[in-house]
């Protein structure tokens, strides 16, 4: 009984040590996919930059490609990751100087992962940039 | 006892090993996907453009292992075809493709080699770019 007792504790340790790294691993390489697939979006899409709110339009276009993998998800689309929102996602632009795009660089900031056990806090990755490689449209407005 | 050792580190293994490999795996495509759009976005039919090229896969941020190593050991060739390959290119005019192989990512593995598994596993990635427009053909 006692052999039972001690035994016990330490399978059931390893089984939860090997659940909350299992499914970390799993949310990830999640995050990984969707941060990866954002940045080929943001590389290849128009860059429309006739006004600052056109950037930020087309910024939340790519958070949502990120979070939900859809530029215009519908209003019930459900994201990738439990409780991953948007604003958890950071696009920066590596700008020339005649404000042309030439790179495109997506974060994950401050994501916590709930994996019952224990939570884990993924900031500033997975991160991932690619070359600009879209169209410049300094005068066109996002629709 | 031992048997139940053994399955107990399989499953461990499985999680936590595995759930590296596939990061791994995933982190490298990424990266041979960006770099080689890099390296094709400057082939511009000169001498120069193959410098650039090299030198934008170089200046490549991205990591993996968890975003922590960087990518060592990586190929860049160039293509006027698709299929003949080459890193030293002779007709610079004709290039139409840029192909980054990233193959030197050995994941080492911590649970899996105590139940007979390799020490290490390599997850290799590779990527074709077009130039005009720069788009992934592969």
């Amino acid at each position: 009984m006692l052999e039972l007792a001690v035994s016990a504790g330490v399978m059931v340790s390893c089984l939860v040590g090997t659940f909350q790294f299992g499914y970390t691993f799993y949310a990830y390489n999640q995050l990984v996919t969707a941060v990866g697939n954002g940045a080929r979006y943001a590389a290849q899409r128009t860059y429309r930059a006739a006004s600052e709110q056109d950037i930020e339009r087309g910024n939340a276009a790519i958070r949502n490609m990120v979070v939900y993998g859809d530029a215009q998800p519908e209003p019930a689309s459900a994201p990738v990751l439990p409780k991953l929102t948007p604003e958890q996602v950071n696009v920066h632009w590596e700008l020339a100087g005649d404000g042309a795009p030439r790179s495109v660089n997506i974060s994950i900031k401050g994501y916590t992962l709930d994996a019952i056990y224990r939570s884990f806090t993924f900031d500033g990755r997975p991160s991932v940039e690619f070359p600009y490689v879209g169209k410049y449209a300094p005068t066109e407005r996002e629709p | 006892m031992s048997v139940c050792m053994f399955l107990l580190l399989a499953v461990v293994g499985m999680a936590f090993d595995l759930g590296r490999v596939y990061i791994a795996r995933n982190e490298a495509q990424i990266f041979a996907d960006a770099a080689s759009m890099a390296a094709a976005q400057q082939l511009d039919g000169t001498a120069a453009g193959i410098d650039r090229a090299r030198a934008a896969v170089a200046a490549m941020p991205n990591r993996w292992n968890l975003a922590t190593k960087k990518f060592s050991g990586v190929v860049i060739e160039f293509s006027a075809d698709g299929e003949q390959w080459d890193q030293q290119p002779k007709n610079l005019a004709a290039l139409r493709f840029a192909r980054v192989t990233a193959p030197d990512n050995h994941v080492e593995i911590m649970f899996l080699r105590a139940v007979g598994g390799p020490q290490e596993f390599t997850v290799p990635a590779r990527a074709v770019a077009s130039t005009k427009p720069v788009r992934l053909t592969q």
